[in-house]
């Protein structure tokens, strides 16, 4: 897609509130015909739903995908040859998985769209990582659950990775002291999951093994979901507080992105917002769809330029958001500025079938 | 015994559970009678129109009513002995009607109430107490123990799977398995409540004949049978089937009045706008017997079906989501008949004409056909079992 091209020389955050949204415009506009004409399903589902399929629908008018369809068909706009990588969703059962197929093309695209997001954020430098996770055994490079993918997704930015868990989830700290002997002077990467992050780094560590207590270089990474951490009644501050007085890390930074959508790549500002980039935007709905104004909330549905391997430029994702004023902060540059306010709950429902 | 810290015993303590009557006992409608008049006493009945409901059925009127309409005459019959119930945790009353058919069959119970604590849970039980206290009644106080243990309790379950010599299972396809796992006496009895679905059948001749307030008064008997329990309810109806020359002008007209009705009263969660939404996207991609869709609100979706075909209800809709069909020659409704058919409600036919088209065609499915607003009314024969008869011997004598 040589606009594309054209995008990534810019800056991730240049394009304000208006070009963006021509510009977007025009884009899913073309998506959604390409997309049409490329996978049998996804014209289905245009047809079925009526969608009249012009090149001038706005922004509010593009179709949306509900993201829990992933797990029930197969999206494909290319070719089963094509297919480069394989994504899965992360879940319990095996069988309720959604499943992304990405070409070479699109699997090139995320990787610079995620380079020219990550500058903003820590330089155009590789780092060292510590990557609070155990290693991932399996070797099958061809197909990735949801924190696979997401780690190697990240690793492009490091010069040296190393794994903080060992096979059994347990800290391996002479990995810790030897990594923070060796890069705690200068900037370094931590990535993890949230959970992972509460798990290892907050509950269970245990400061007096490790010798050399220096995190004041280092940049957290997180994401995958708050739940876990609500259930235990902490809030973002209440995190980062305790990441702060336990290790003495200042730099925290949640990102918030889906499995099923490349190119949404979220990541929070100083101020605490979730910045769109030039490649992704965020509408909320309310309850009868409809797009709900600013600081109300709702549904997430997600938008990104990248996907041509699989129709999931427009999706209905099952989070639940709201968007706050442009005009909070001036983090990265441009963008939609929002927050996540977690997943929909599974309802309890009047009748008989549950116990 | 080390398990029992973890029941909570809300009535009876460890009783011995050896007693059982005869169907229809005196002692057992004089019990009730008392427990109706002490859930009306309970002064947050307003409140609870499904205690209210529970109270009614157990008149002493209503349950001799049951007993005429029940009680086979000419023969000797007991209760089997013991009951294991295992209830469903979304309608809150359901543990009370289980416990009472096992008490009116003749039978003593052990009932296992849902985690989740509802109101009218607390209500009942210290109804059942406060009646229970009295003397007269000591014989049913040793017929009843209702508690409350975790789901995942294997070794409860286990236990009780045991020593009970019938078991109700409440609350679908998957807690049936489950329980089923657990060993039981060899002359046991399950009664397994499992996944089913049921549809709605209208005369839409006779439905344009009625008055503005008639059509109102169905309208919300509909919106009872499926909105008043999310439409989650075995019961209620998933697919309406429309019979007669004015099909098109019918269904305008009562969908119209419906979405009224779902606009002015029903409160669901977001989710089922997920819900919803995608289940209407799945169908769209993949169901080709698709003539058409109206989506009236977020709880109000019409998917209109070309033709009836099998295993319709793989996954059965909520929250308001509804496929219909004209059905020319009612015998078509073999089309989507099969042993998951429970209820079929009406509208515009005669109990009579339904009775020989049902004792005429040998359906495999459908064990109720009731009119519009009874969908939810459980009773003696529920699911097509005659619990009665299932739940107690008789002694043949000649």
């Amino acid at each position: 897609m040589h606009f594309l091209n054209d995008l990534i020389k810019q800056n991730a955050y240049s394009l304000d509130t208006s070009s963006k949204s021509k510009f977007f415009r025009k884009h899913l506009n073309f998506l959604t015909s390409f997309h049409y004409k490329k996978s049998n399903l996804y014209k289905s589902y245009l047809n079925g739903i009526n969608y009249n399929l012009k090149q001038n629908n706005s922004l509010s008018e593009i179709p949306f995908l509900p993201v829990r369809l992933f797990k029930e068909f197969d999206f494909l706009s290319i070719k089963k040859k094509e297919i480069f990588k394989t994504l899965f969703s992360s879940g319990t059962t095996s069988n309720n998985l959604s499943k992304i197929y990405i070409d070479k093309t699109n699997a090139l695209n995320q990787i610079k769209v995620l380079q020219k997001i990550f500058y903003n954020l820590i330089g155009n430098s590789r780092l060292p990582m510590l990557v609070i996770d155990k290693q991932n055994t399996n070797l099958n490079r061809n197909s990735f659950n949801a924190s696979t993918a997401a780690i190697n997704g990240f690793s492009i930015f490091a010069n040296e990775i190393v794994y903080l868990l060992d096979q059994e989830n347990n800290i391996d700290y002479k990995i810790l002291n030897n990594f923070l002997k060796k890069n705690h002077k200068k900037k370094f990467l931590i990535f993890g999951f949230t959970s992972n992050i509460y798990l290892n780094l907050i509950k269970k560590i245990n400061i007096k093994k490790i010798h050399m207590k220096d995190f004041s270089n280092a940049f957290l990474i997180h994401g995958g979901g708050w739940k876990k951490i609500e259930e235990k009644k902490m809030n973002r501050n209440q995190f980062n507080l305790h990441l702060n007085k336990k290790l003495g890390i200042k730099n925290v930074r949640n990102y918030y992105g889906l499995v099923e959508q490349i190119g949404s790549i979220f990541f929070e500002c100083k101020c605490g917002y979730l910045v769109a980039s030039n490649y992704s935007d965020i509408i909320i709905r309310d309850e009868n769809l409809n797009i709900c104004k600013e600081g109300e909330t709702g549904l997430v549905q997600l938008l990104s330029l990248l996907p041509t391997s699989y129709p999931g430029h427009s999706i209905l994702t099952e989070d639940i958001g709201e968007i706050v004023s442009d005009h909070k902060c001036k983090c990265y540059g441009y963008g939609t500025r929002f927050l996540i306010h977690g997943r929909l709950k599974n309802a309890e429902l009047r009748g008989c079938s549950n116990i | 015994m080390k398990d029992d810290r973890n029941i909570e015993y809300l009535v009876g303590k460890k009783a011995k559970l050896d007693v059982f009557l005869e169907p229809f006992s005196f002692k057992i409608v004089s019990f009730l009678d008392d427990l109706s008049k002490a859930l009306d006493n309970n002064s947050n009945n307003k409140n609870f129109p499904d205690l209210k409901a529970l109270s009614f059925f157990c008149r002493k009127n209503n349950i001799l009513s049951l007993k005429d309409k029940h009680q086979t005459k000419n023969s000797t019959r007991f209760g089997l002995g013991l009951l294991f119930h295992v209830t469903p945790s979304n309608i809150p009353t359901n543990f009370a009607y289980s416990l009472i058919f096992g008490l009116i069959s003749g039978n003593s119970n052990i009932v296992k109430v849902p985690s989740k604590k509802f109101d009218e849970i607390g209500v009942i039980c210290r109804s059942i107490n406060y009646v229970l206290n009295k003397k007269k009644h000591i014989k049913v106080k040793n017929m009843i123990t209702v508690i409350r243990y975790a789901s995942n309790n294997d070794l409860l379950t286990k236990k009780f799977s045991a020593i009970c010599d019938a078991r109700l299972i409440w609350g679908g396809d998957k807690t049936i398995t489950a329980i089923k796992k657990f060993d039981t006496k060899p002359k046991n009895i399950d009664i397994p409540f499992a996944d089913r679905y049921s549809i709605s059948l209208i005369n839409s001749e006779n439905f344009l004949k009625l008055s503005q307030h008639k059509v109102l008064n169905l309208i919300k008997n509909f919106y009872n049978d499926t909105y008043a329990v999310d439409q989650n309810a075995c019961s209620s109806p998933h697919l309406i089937l429309w019979k007669g020359r004015f099909n098109m002008k019918a269904k305008e007209k009562f969908w119209l009045h419906l979405n009224n009705l779902v606009r002015k009263k029903y409160d669901s969660p977001l989710i089922s706008t997920v819900d919803n939404y995608s289940r209407l996207a799945a169908e769209v991609i993949k169901n080709k017997n698709i003539h058409s869709f109206k989506s009236f609100n977020k709880s109000l979706y019409v998917v209109t079906l070309k033709r009836l075909y099998p295993n319709l209800f793989i996954e059965k809709p909520k929250w308001g989501f509804f496929y219909e069909c004209n059905i020319e020659n009612l015998k078509n409704i073999n089309y989507v008949v099969n042993r998951g058919l429970q209820t079929l409600t009406y509208f515009g036919f005669s109990k009579k004409f339904l009775q020989t088209f049902f004792e005429t065609n040998n359906f495999k499915g459908i064990d109720r056909v009731v009119p519009f607003g009874q969908a939810l009314n459980i009773n003696l024969i529920w699911d097509g079992y005659d619990l009665t008869k299932i739940l107690s011997r008789e002694i043949e004598i000649r």
